[in-house]
């Protein structure tokens, strides 16, 4: 009896620390991932960086034999000024003084990547003033960002997953978490197809030296704003329509983030990831007359009002029908 | 999605809205072109004097020879290798800098000052960022989450009286601040004296690092000319992570904070709203009522 006991309390403790031990988990994985990650970087690059430096050394020995009355310490002055320079994205190569970084087009592309928190790097505020303003513009600008992008994601995710998803449900008839799946999964394949390949295919074509996998890459670390900034269009030397070009990038940049964030809406919906993700998240103790008596997520607000907006112009037509429709109405998402 | 209730109260009324954040764009555009190009100009000029003043110096060099030197050089730097000093630098891909790296990625800040420049590496990339960013916006979610229980019961605050309501808020206030110092004012101190930068670098630094922006013009611990200690990079990371959870903890935070200090100066001054109208915390609007039978 003791046992049974004991087993029991053992039970309740997990059981009550349950979202405890999952976060305990979490971080664990969270950290193994990163040693995951450090760990195949680390063997996959460091034979090409190791490469590359002895490369690097044999060209600036030959080059300070070949010019004798250069002195090593003179050099390392000068390159250290031209890499400091370049950093700023200033480059004291003759052939590439056509391109300003800073032309309307140029800082138009820049503040979208500040305000998307993509960050390429590739041009940054030189001047103290830039600097400051460049925090400045990001405190307000961010918050604006999030709110501009979550009032046209839900927008956009009213008419792209829940109407249509609705739609087959109710006049096809089929289960409505089928449905959801299959248009998440559809969803997915149409924006990967048209913001990733369809781009990379336009992006290889006008960049000289980028290859599919490139600008594939590219695509996908813009959209994430990783935003690495190894790679970035339009810096090319002698790019034709450049302004054109930047602005196509950054209306580029912005309808990507918008799709990729109603993918993201779209796949988190699914009722199988809400209850993947209740599993970390701390009960909250409710008083009794606080919980709803349906849960939110299994009565879907918009098909009541759009219910009820049906049902208003149903009871203008058709009067001794509305008590038994609307009554069938309202119970069958409930049962779902 | 943090600015959800929000977006109830505007109404939903998103034209005026892309209307004003394109206006916006433009504005910065505007600026920051305003308070660059001269910058820029003049780094130009300044490095091609330089320049030119080089090649006077050492007869012996050609323009086309140097140029074609440095093109090799910078395309190396891209790729994190630096030409300075002899080649016993530490590498830029020994596991403490990957593993940096790696949470630069997962992240989403993206320095760029090292990158993948293998094939593989690149690949390799974009499969363990798509595991990666989801990965830690559950786990930023979920480390402050105990707090802001918390701190959620700002939303029941009607029942109670006014005073405990200052108190609250109060609170909430010193909280806020103090994060405010050890997260952005006490760490860019550090950092500035450690690395050489002015305090206000530092502060950019920081900024840029805790918004996920990432330029990269500035990256702690990559200085190959000075002396870190070993844990140096792995307090940044720590810090980094630290950082961002407490913002995504005050983010939501924040604009619900207004919004009582709006309503309680509204109950002040007598004009108070009855909180039946206003969206509850879950920002989805409240069941309207349906009669089941006509």
């Amino acid at each position: 009896m003791l046992q049974s006991l004991a087993g029991s309390s053992c039970v309740r403790l997990v059981e009550r620390h349950r979202s405890a031990w999952c976060f305990g988990f979490l971080v664990l994985g969270y950290l193994l991932y990163l040693v995951f990650g450090a760990v195949v970087f680390s063997s996959v690059e460091l034979p090409y960086e190791d490469l590359l430096r002895q490369e690097l050394r044999k060209l600036k020995r030959r080059f300070l034999e070949e010019h004798e009355s250069l002195s090593e310490q003179q050099l390392e002055q000068f390159l250290g000024r031209v890499l400091e320079a370049s950093n700023y994205g200033v480059s004291v190569l003759s052939n590439a003084s056509g391109n300003w970084n800073w032309d309307f087009t140029s800082a138009l592309f820049f503040a979208s990547t500040v305000l998307s928190t993509t960050g390429y790097g590739h041009t940054v505020p030189l001047s103290d003033g830039g600097k400051a303003f460049c925090i400045i513009y990001s405190v307000i600008g961010i918050p604006f960002t999030l709110l501009f992008l979550t009032a046209v994601v839900q927008r956009i995710t009213v008419h792209v997953t829940r109407r249509p998803v609705l739609y087959f449900h109710i006049r096809w008839g089929f289960s409505k978490q089928v449905v959801a799946i299959v248009h998440a999964v559809l969803l997915g394949f149409v924006t990967v197809s048209c913001f990733f390949f369809i781009p990379a295919a336009v992006f290889s074509v006008l960049e000289d030296d980028w290859n599919f996998l490139e600008s594939f890459y590219f695509c996908f670390i813009s959209l994430s704003t990783i935003g690495l900034g190894d790679y970035v269009p339009g810096e090319g030397y002698n790019q034709k329509f450049r302004e054109l070009y930047k602005i196509g990038i950054t209306c580029y940049l912005l309808l990507g983030l918008i799709a990729m964030l109603v993918v993201l809406e779209t796949f988190c919906e699914l009722h199988e990831l809400k209850k993947f993700r209740k599993m970390f998240y701390v009960k909250k103790d409710k008083d009794e007359d606080q919980v709803h008596i349906i849960e939110h997520d299994q009565l879907s607000f918009s098909s009541i009002t759009d219910q009820a907006a049906g049902m208003k112009e149903d009871q203008k037509q058709n009067e001794p029908f509305v008590a038994a429709q609307s009554s069938a109405c309202v119970d069958g998402p409930v049962n779902h | 999605m943090p600015g959800a209730w929000l977006c109830s109260c505007w109404g939903g009324r998103v034209l005026p809205l892309l209307l004003a954040y394109v206006c916006y764009l433009l504005l910065g555009a505007t600026i920051f072109q305003l308070l660059e190009k001269q910058a820029e100009a003049q780094s130009r000029n300044e490095f091609q004097l330089e320049k030119l003043r080089f090649l006077e110096n050492y007869t012996c060099l050609d323009q086309w020879a140097l140029e074609q030197f440095v093109q090799v050089i910078m395309e190396a730097w891209v790729k994190g290798v630096n030409p300075k000093g002899n080649s016993t630098n530490p590498s830029n891909w020994d596991f403490g800098s990957s593993f940096f790296f790696a949470g630069t990625v997962v992240t989403t800040i993206g320095y760029g000052n090292l990158a993948p420049s293998t094939e593989a590496g690149q690949v390799f990339c974009v499969f363990y960022a798509l595991l990666g960013i989801p990965l830690n916006v559950i786990f930023l979610n979920n480390l402050g989450t105990g707090l802001r229980a918390h701190l959620a019961t700002i939303e029941r605050w009607e029942d109670q009286p006014r005073r405990s309501q200052l108190l609250r808020v109060l609170g909430l206030a010193l909280f806020l601040t103090l994060g405010t110092l050890v997260i952005l004012i006490f760490p860019p101190m550090v950092f500035s004296h450690v690395e050489g930068w002015s305090f206000g670098e530092g502060f950019y630094f920081a900024f840029i690092t805790l918004s996920t922006i990432g330029f990269g013009d500035y990256v702690v611990g990559t200085d190959p000319s000075k002396h870190y200690i070993s844990v140096y990079r792995s307090l940044a990371a720590i810090w980094i992570l630290l950082g961002l959870a407490w913002l995504a903890l005050i983010l939501p935070l924040g604009p619900l904070l207004l919004h009582r200090c709006c309503q309680l100066w509204l109950l002040s001054r007598g004009l108070g709203v009855k909180d039946g109208a206003a969206p509850d915390s879950s920002g989805l609007p409240r069941p309207q009522k349906i009669p089941i039978s006509s």
